[in-house]
């Protein structure tokens, strides 16, 4: 390998790089600022429920059960007639669950018995099902009990402790999204990776790189040096921003996180690379890292859903998304301090996939360039 | 008008020619959204399942044993007996092997029959991802209830009075995941594909110098507009048609409502992303920079879906912002209509915010064209088009007083917008 013709790719794309203010931003700082955005959404929010509620029976103690309903501040209660009224609020999307409360209640509580309530959900946000499920149950129980307060409480049998293993105050969803999210921002300098390359084929200017004595590893190296560093510049305010705007902890070594970040970055830019070095235009470009970094990124690389190892086929399908191992990495660093002997396994598949990657874009390269 | 609609048309056709000549794009752009969703709908939202768990079990009585075994019929947890002990368990979690260990402490059997003590389970969950933690956490208070619930019917406690709720889900009986998933996905893939390639109608012209030659045909601002919008928007019906036939026929979701009104209620819908995508266009300088922003608002547009959180949790700023979200307003129109058979009428806010994004996204597109593309940052361009306007108000004014101002009218800056 010639150093001074990769020098000189490296410094042909650094200027690239620094004279445009907007592309400057985008590698640099857009990661910072999109992780900011993102982060906000995993704040704990009040998760209100709005719920319909029919009172067939009308005595006192079925207005009791509804003033509970209605006082929980969880809740937002409209009070509706018959079924087809249910019905359309759940067509309209204004309720997410109907309680209805039959004629009768009174009576059966009054004989001893239990009195039956129907809820009816909305199964389509199952999420938002559970939730009402959830706190429906908890009032209909709170509510027996206050009907039986004469009858001696038993002891609860089974009582299970949970335990976090890591992180024990502070906002546990956000704390553990954002280390998650690190590695989703930063595929936003990969794109920029892609199209540089794409770039020089569509307006030509790669035909006069053909002219040069340059050689495709020179070309693909220096391309990639100069975007994975300037992308690792980006990693500074990143860090800064979740460690002390949001207060997450890190307990990790940093170097370890930069060696890594590193050998991520090589990874997801040498898939750039290849993307770029095999398209004709820009825009083939992006509609191809669109699918391969976005919505994989967010779907399948386990940053919500983890993957299910039993899967083999879906297991095989994220682990050659680097995202997948940065994700793990990132987590495993910030949150629970682990070292490289606890994470070898991530490590070296993002070492793996960045070798494996270059070499197919150096490759690739060639061909298209003779 | 004639004038106008044949001008847009030579040129939508020339954008056809143009996208048919690129094999590679037409095909990702068509058959991609296919098989992108094929794909993740095959696997995505079938819930969380398998999370290895080890189980401690430091009593071996056969209470501890059917403890173990309830765990194990769970579809959420993957148990497999560990015997090294609590640290050495932990070890393994910070591997990244273990999601939850449950300890069952010494004497737990003969506790949980004590009616004076009960029996205390330790479940320590990875939280470094808290959804797993929460569905390792709740999962083992549901096993935890059904054997209290065996307990006392066992030992006979007297069933107290109460309200005993029984939930029925409308539209979705099983509560699977599966359509909530798939129609979020349907809708952030044609949102990508309109928007990436509205983005770059006019950056990718303009990159290549061919901006230049379209400035000097007789095509106006809006015309320029349109006909570069047509194009993305048959390629976004067609993707949406076809990805809509794979969601009800090979995913069998429930097509309740009628699919011409669910077609019709797109077209805002991809509208708004071709206003996002011009005006994308038309602030870039190059193609590299439109994907950038095209990249954070897709983003911001996912996170906002209510995919990753549900609207309702968002804090009340971010629900705020997420008005500005056209998935989000898609989503409603999409499962509205497919899941739960909604007609028009119930639908108007949605539409009405989809139609309010697009014009207003393209009402700044326009501007911005008007203002002159020589102009560079948003203040330049906005003083660009405070002055033309003051141009205009001044020739208008002229014209009024009847003095020959007639030629200077037809001088008057077309969309060149050249700075005087």
């Amino acid at each position: 390998m010639g150093v001074r013709r990769f020098l000189s790719i490296l410094v042909k794309e650094y200027r690239h790089i620094l004279r445009e203010p907007r592309t400057l931003w985008m590698v640099f700082l857009s990661p910072a600022f999109v992780l900011l955005a993102l982060s906000a959404l995993f704040t704990s929010g009040s998760g209100r429920i709005d719920l319909a509620v029919w009172d067939h029976d009308r005595t006192t103690l079925s207005r009791r059960f509804t003033d509970v309903l209605g006082s929980d501040a969880d809740f937002s209660v409209t009070y509706v007639m018959d079924y087809a009224e249910i019905d359309a609020l759940l067509v309209a999307q204004r309720i997410d669950a109907a309680v209805v409360i039959p004629a009768g209640f009174a009576d059966a509580v009054q004989r001893g018995g239990a009195a039956p309530v129907q809820v009816v959900l909305d199964g389509i946000d199952t999420s938002l099902a559970h939730q009402a499920t959830g706190s429906l149950l908890a009032h209909a129980a709170d509510f027996g009990f206050t009907l039986n307060q004469q009858l001696s409480s038993i002891s609860q049998p089974l009582r299970i402790a949970s335990q976090p293993a890591y992180l024990t105050d502070g906002d546990a969803a956000r704390n553990s999204m954002i280390p998650g999210l690190i590695p989703i921002v930063f595929s936003l300098p990969a794109m920029a990776a892609a199209l540089a390359l794409a770039r020089e084929r569509e307006t030509g200017s790669l035909e006069s790189l053909v002219a040069t004595p340059l050689r495709g590893f020179e070309y693909v190296m220096g391309k990639l040096v100069a975007y994975v560093t300037a992308s690792l510049v980006g990693l500074l305010p990143v860090w800064l921003e979740a460690r002390f705007l949001f207060d997450v902890p890190f307990h990790g070594s940093i170097p370890l996180l930069i060696l890594l970040t590193i050998a991520f970055l090589m990874a997801s830019l040498a898939q750039a690379v290849l993307i770029g070095s095999v398209v004709r235009s820009q825009q083939t470009a992006t509609v191809i890292a669109l699918f391969v970094f976005f919505v994989p990124g967010f779907f399948l690389a386990g940053l919500i859903d983890p993957i299910d190892m039993t899967d083999t086929f879906s297991t095989l399908l994220s682990s050659m998304l680097p995202i997948t191992h940065f994700v793990i990495i990132s987590r495993a660093l910030f949150i629970k301090g682990a070292a490289l002997a606890d994470m070898w396994r991530p490590a070296l598949a993002l070492v793996g996939l960045s070798t494996a990657w270059v070499g197919l874009g150096v490759l690739s390269f060639k061909k298209r360039m003779g | 008008m004639i004038d106008s609609l044949h001008r847009i048309w030579s040129l939508v056709v020339k954008e056809l020619l143009q996208l048919s000549r690129d094999k590679l794009l037409l095909g990702f752009v068509i058959l991609g959204p296919l098989f992108e969703l094929a794909l993740m709908g095959g696997m995505v939202g079938g819930g969380i399942n398998n999370l290895p768990t080890a189980v401690i079990d430091m009593d071996r009585t056969s209470s501890s044993r059917a403890l173990t075994a309830r765990l194990e019929r769970t579809d959420e947890l993957l148990v497999r007996h560990y015997d090294g002990g609590v640290d050495g368990a932990r070890a393994q979690m910070q591997r990244g092997e273990l999601a939850a260990i449950v300890v069952i402490p010494p004497g737990y059997g003969a506790a949980l029959v004590d009616a004076g003590r009960g029996a205390v389970v330790q479940v320590i969950v990875d939280d470094s991802n808290y959804v797993v933690a929460a569905v390792a956490t709740s999962t083992s208070m549901d096993v935890a209830s059904d054997v209290v619930r065996d307990l006392t019917a066992h030992y006979g406690y007297v069933n107290r009075a109460g309200i005993d709720m029984r939930f029925i889900a409308r539209f979705n009986a099983d509560l699977d995941d599966r359509p909530r998933s798939i129609t979020a996905m349907l809708g952030l893939i044609i949102f990508q594909v309109t928007l990436v390639i509205a983005a770059q109608s006019f950056t990718r012209e303009r990159e290549l110098g061919t901006l230049e030659q379209l400035r000097i045909t007789p095509l106006g601002r809006v015309e320029l507009i349109v006909g570069k919008a047509v194009p993305t928007l048959l390629i976004g019906l067609v993707d949406g048609l076809l990805m809509i036939g794979v969601v009800a026929l090979w995913f069998e979701v429930p097509m309740r409502g009628s699919l011409p009104l669910l077609m019709l209620l797109t077209v805002p819908f991809i509208l708004s992303q071709i206003g996002w995508g011009t005006l994308i266009s038309l602030v870039s300088h190059t193609q590299q920079q439109s994907v950038l922003f095209v990249f954070a608002l897709a983003m911001l547009e996912v996170a906002c879906s209510g995919f990753i959180v549900p609207a309702s949790d968002m804090p009340a700023v971010m629900r705020f912002v997420s008005n500005a979200s056209s998935v989000q307003h898609y989503l409603v129109i999409l499962r509205g209509v497919m899941l739960r058979g909604a007609a028009l009428g119930v639908l108007w806010r949605p539409v009405l915010s989809l139609a309010a994004i697009g014009l207003g996204s393209m009402g700044v597109a326009w501007l911005r064209l008007r203002a002159g593309l020589d102009t560079d940052s948003v203040g330049q361009w906005l003083r660009a088009a405070f002055r033309l306007a003051a141009e205009r108000r001044q020739q208008r004014r002229a014209a009024r007083a009847g003095s020959r101002v007639e030629n200077k009218r037809k001088q008057s800056p077309e969309w060149t917008g050249e700075p005087a």
